[in-house]
């Protein structure tokens, strides 16, 4: 009897040769953007997102076209800080139009598929059980389209604000052969850092990834009576010395930063001359830095 | 998946898929030698698992709508985002060859079973008024959670009592 491989293909179906479109998809979207990030972070709540937006604000600032992916699936927050949360998506032939920001930033992101504000992310499915159990692929069909059929056009730089941990950059990876590289966000915490390697260590050692570097975010306090700098955390220059790699940029704690986050006006258009701006513009120097040392 | 007539040591070739119940599907291979037929059945879940991938059984739809899957799935997502699914099924049935309409056939499976069957069971008045007040978009999951409770322990007649008992089961607040 013959064996699997003498058959010549899967009785018409060509599974292998629709996984193949789909990636396929993904890439030619992706020809005309020079540098894809991702960001990414240990834990949840160190400032990802808070990070990334202001960062594609920087870049914006300074002239550069710019996108953003919310790759965190079941807690976007994106469209939210970058003021494009009421946008409505329109849907082409040749893709989709993201929302753009009032600098002409693009950004998808979930938030703008969802019906209702407290609408979690429900996926149809035949049994409760079905749904939970493709949540994970639903996912990463979700990314896979956010990346792949949004209308980009040429851009700089693409950033994706990942969900927290590790596990959703191996997807990411493999839907994005070409990824130029992670930026790692972390607080001065023991507890943070802890978590953050093991980010890391997958990054670099599992998936090999470029580490574009790192950023330290409430790195410090500004006193608003005296001006002087406090640390928030305990460790201060932990770092420096958990990492081998470049640090990026310190972002102090300032609570401006985070009602900016509220209001949809990210902080560095907002508030351009602050110490947390400068932080800010700091690290966007350093990795545009990271991409000129490469070519 | 591949098929082979070990008679005529040839491999099948995808012919027809039947109209689905209950979420399964059911897809007819032939030899085109000896034109033996067989059905191939799946599951809600292995229709589930095509589905989730983006994947079509008989071939590839050419005429792929943007973010076609994140649109049709995602039950709590915005009414203006659902496709425009019938005319990517005209589209799939003039096509040539391998094309099928399956994807219209496994979205079907799915539209009748977002309406869970009922096999049976009613829902008095005020059971009904008490799901009205679940938010929109967990209601048909806690519907489908609180029906399979129902058949589970015997009871024909889902009131306030079966509801009661049914919430222990499952997070959903009604
Ligand atoms: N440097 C900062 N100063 C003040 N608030 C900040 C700072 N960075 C982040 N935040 C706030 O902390 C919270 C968590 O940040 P967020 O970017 O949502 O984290 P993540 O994306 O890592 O989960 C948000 O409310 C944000 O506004
Ligand atoms: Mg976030």
């Amino acid at each position: 009897m013959k064996s699997y491989k003498e058959l010549p293909d899967d009785a018409g179906s060509n599974i292998v040769g629709q996984v193949t479109a789909q990636a396929k998809r993904v890439n030619q979207r992706l020809s005309s953007v020079k540098h894809t990030i991702a960001v990414m972070s240990g834990k949840g709540g160190v400032g990802k997102s808070a990070v990334t937006s202001n960062v594609a604000t920087a870049l914006a600032l300074q002239g550069f076209s710019v996108g953003v992916v919310d790759a965190d699936i079941n807690g976007p927050t994106i469209a939210k800080m970058m003021g494009v949360r009421k946008s409505k998506l329109e849907y082409t032939s040749a893709g989709v139009k993201p929302a753009i920001t009032s600098l002409g930033i693009k950004v998808i992101s979930m938030d703008l598929l969802l019906s209702e504000d407290d609408a979690p992310v429900l996926w149809n499915a035949h049994s409760q059980k079905d749904a939970f159990t493709w949540r994970s692929t639903m996912e990463v069909g979700a990314l896979r389209e956010f990346i792949g059929d949004t209308e980009w056009e040429e851009l700089d730089y693409l950033l994706l604000d990942l969900p927290p941990g590790s596990e959703r950059l191996a997807n990411v990876v493999e839907l994005i052969p070409s990824l130029s590289g992670v930026v790692v966000v972390t607080i001065p915490s023991d507890v943070s850092q802890l978590i953050v390697k093991k980010s890391v260590t997958m990054a670099r050692d599992v998936l090999n990834v470029p580490i574009i570097g790192v950023v330290e975010n409430m790195s410090y306090y500004v006193c608003h009576h005296c001006g002087e700098s406090e640390p928030l955390f305990s460790n201060d220059d932990a770092v420096e010395s958990a990492f081998q790699f470049t640090l990026l940029g310190k972002i102090p704690f300032d609570p401006k930063l985070s009602q900016c986050n509220d209001s949809g006006v990210p902080y560095i258009q907002q508030h351009p001359n602050n110490q947390a701006s400068e932080a800010i513009v700091a690290t966007v120097e350093n990795i545009k830095k990271y991409f000129n040392a490469l070519s | 998946m591949k098929f082979l007539c070990i008679e005529c040591e040839t491999a099948m070739k995808f012919k027809d898929v039947t109209r689905p119940e209950q979420g399964s599907v059911t897809a007819v291979f032939e030899c085109p030698d000896c034109f033996t037929e067989i059905a191939m059945f799946l599951n809600p879940s292995e229709t589930q698992m095509l589905k989730s991938l983006d994947l079509k059984l008989g071939g590839t739809n050419e005429t792929a709508q943007p973010m076609q899957m994140v649109r049709s799935q995602l039950q709590t997502g915005k009414e203006d985002s659902v496709p425009n699914i019938t005319s990517q099924i005209e589209g799939s049935e003039t096509a040539e060859g391998g094309k099928c309409p399956f994807t219209s056939v496994i979205s079907e499976a799915y539209e009748e079973e977002s309406e869970p069957e009922t096999d049976g069971l009613s829902w008095t008045q005020d059971a009904l008024e008490r799901l009205e007040r679940i938010p929109s978009f967990v209601r048909p999951m806690a519907k489908m959670g609180i029906e399979s409770y129902a058949k589970d322990n015997g009871h024909t007649e889902i009131n306030a009592e079966v509801m009661d008992q049914a919430r222990g089961n499952f997070p959903a607040q009604f």
